[in-house]
């Protein structure tokens, strides 16, 4: 019931470099994937994983199936799963898919078909306050899926019923499949947005481990559910990758990979 | 089985419903605007805790109900058939169908049953859920086989499109009535029968009407009722229909996808060579009008299947005309 201990900012940025780390070892097995939504969200996961959700208690909605990377990377890095799964990855017959399944552990909701994951965590946070459940429900969805209506239909509903155990963390990192996220459409101001729906909201540095957790700190601070606009960026400001590179389907040739590795590894030591 | 025209009740789901969710506490019911219209104001009125008005917002509404089910609770989704399926497809089939979650879709005003038009005329909702993997669908066609389908599926761990007519609801099966979500039921005739009418729903009564006028011709009527359209009877339906000359099926949807697709595809794979003539909607949209008006229209109609049986056997003298049953108000016939 209880996760890992909590980790302090230190061991949290270091938790954050290892989960980039796995992930590029990852993608390099089959040269291209899903690379960029760990890079972009690796602190939002050594946050969630390194004390924050109670693993196997809280409810854990992994909203872009896309990012199912991050979540592995993050469970072999907090002992949930066993790293040598890894090696697994998007290969045939495997359970840890590229995009996550109803094969992928580690999670209690998993969606491939963006903007879901959302309304099924009302669904989680509706039956934790029939039952009357000391519980917690953490989605994680990116921006870029709020183009989907389905969304704002969940958050519209959320607040209604003033579910205040649920949280979202919203990964800002203004990308998606045809570019940035703002040349496709207008998500801004998103914060606003989720405000003028009723929630309570805090917008951090997504890849400040500190404000990180000062946002989640203060999550059951009222009875409104509460969303976190996480800003971050799609390379996870490595200065290895090319700016041009496209992060959503990032192709990871051995040279780039080196020079990744080369800087995370630095960053942990 | 009784004899047209039928008493009719109101709200035989909402009050089987409820019955059940007072003895099974796990059962969620959910809405989208329309709580009275699909008879769960039964449900609201009396068990406030467990119902969930969701608004109008469906695709949330099939995903919050993944959600439910995931935490252990069996959850009724109620709303028109047309909202319940072709406006949300993609959440029922992700949210609901591949994990094989415990949720009772429920759509009400099926086919042309709805004076609407095509906005709120669920013409192939069949077809759609059919299509689904791990998804039982089911249509009963009367009150007594309503009340029946509530609690075998709550029974059924999976998920469930629930199909019911809105409205007055006729009482053609006695009370010993049984349901079996594995099988069709031959209620009249027998095997070997000249015609093989198979058929659901709002149009059973019609099959049943056009099977008399038929033997009251001297022509031999076998009619199937198969409230679940999925998992599918072909056997059967094979016993019954080995041997006659002439398959009909009878359905208020639409002949691709649905019932007659279904005893298509067993007739085939049997290599049985009986014809088979598909009363339904014939590939169209419907209109704005009234039950009458419309099964009458798209040939929906009694005199449609006693037309088809009489076309599809070759007999070479006008068709028989089949019995208006005079209605007063709160009775039931088809048209």
């Amino acid at each position: 019931m209880s996760g890992a201990p909590e980790l302090n900012s230190v061991m949290l940025r270091r938790l954050a470099a290892r989960i980039r780390l796995r992930a590029t070892e990852m993608v390099a097995i089959q040269g291209f994937g899903y690379l960029g939504q760990a890079l972009s969200a690796a602190e939002i996961f050594a946050t969630l994983f390194g004390g924050v959700m109670r693993h196997g208690h809280d409810r854990f909605v992994l909203s872009p199936g896309h990012y199912v990377i991050a979540l592995y990377a993050a469970a072999a890095e907090t002992g949930l799963l066993n790293p040598q799964a890894l090696a697994t990855y998007g290969k045939d017959g495997s359970d840890l898919e590229a995009i996550g399944s109803e094969r992928t552990p580690l999670a209690d909701l998993v969606c491939g078909s963006l903007g879901q994951g959302l309304s099924g965590a009302v669904g989680f946070a509706l039956a934790a306050e029939l039952a009357g459940e000391d519980r917690d429900v953490f989605a994680f969805l990116s921006d870029g899926e709020m183009e989907e209506g389905q969304v704002w239909e969940a958050a519209m509903f959320a607040a209604h019923r003033r579910l205040g155990r649920l949280i979202v963390t919203i990964d800002a990192n203004n990308s998606q499949v045809d570019g940035p996220v703002d040349s496709v459409t207008t998500l801004e101001p998103l914060a606003d947005k989720w405000r003028a729906f009723g929630w309570r909201v805090v917008e951090v540095d997504g890849h400040d481990v500190e404000a990180l957790r000062r946002a989640f700190a203060v999550r059951n601070d009222g009875p409104e559910p509460f969303a976190i606009v996480a800003r971050t960026q799609i390379l996870g400001g490595l200065r290895a990758i090319p700016p041009t590179v496209d992060g959503h389907f990032i192709k990871l040739d051995a040279a780039l990979k080196a020079a990744i590795t080369s800087e995370l590894e630095a960053a942990i030591a | 089985m009784r004899e047209p025209p039928y008493s009719t009740v109101l709200k035989p789901y909402g009050a089987a419903l409820v019955e059940l969710a007072r003895r099974q506490p796990e059962i969620i019911c959910l809405g989208a605007d329309l709580t009275r219209q699909t008879e769960t104001d039964l449900f609201r009125d009396q068990l406030p805790d467990r119902f969930i008005n969701i608004g109008m917002a469906e695709a949330n509404m099939m995903s919050v109900a993944g959600g439910l089910a995931r935490a252990g609770r069996v959850v009724f989704v109620n709303t028109f058939g047309v909202f319940s399926t072709r406006r949300c497809f993609d959440q029922i089939a992700m949210s609901i169908a591949y994990p094989k979650l415990n949720v009772k879709i429920v759509g009400f005003m099926p086919g042309l049953s709805s004076p609407g038009g095509p906005s709120h005329q669920a013409i192939e909702d069949v077809a759609l859920m059919r299509a689904l993997p791990n998804f039982t669908v089911v249509e009963p066609s009367d009150a007594i086989e309503t009340t029946l389908a509530v609690a075998a599926i709550a029974a059924h761990p999976g998920p469930v499109y629930l199909r019911l007519k809105r409205g007055e609801i006729p009482v053609i099966f006695e009370d010993s009535h049984r349901l079996d979500l594995h099988r069709a039921q031959i209620v009249v005739g027998g095997e070997g029968c000249e015609v093989c009418i198979v058929a659901s729903g709002m149009m059973l009564p019609a099959a049943l009407a056009a099977a008399r006028t038929l033997i009251e011709n001297d022509v031999g009527v076998a009619v199937l009722n198969a409230p679940v359209i999925k998992p599918f009877d072909g056997a059967t339906v094979m016993a019954a229909a080995r041997g006659s000359r002439l398959v009909i099926t009878a359905e208020n949807h639409t002949i691709i996808g649905g019932l007659g697709s279904a005893v298509a595809e067993v007739l085939a794979e049997a290599g049985a060579s009986a014809p088979l003539r598909r009363i339904g909607i014939a590939d169209t949209f419907g209109e704005a009008g009234s039950r009458e008006y419309l099964f009458a229209k798209y040939g929906l109609g009694t005199q449609d299947i006693v037309d088809a049986a009489w076309d599809g056997l070759k007999i070479n003298r006008p068709a028989p005309q089949a019995r208006v049953v005079e209605l007063s108000p709160g009775a039931y016939a088809p048209v």
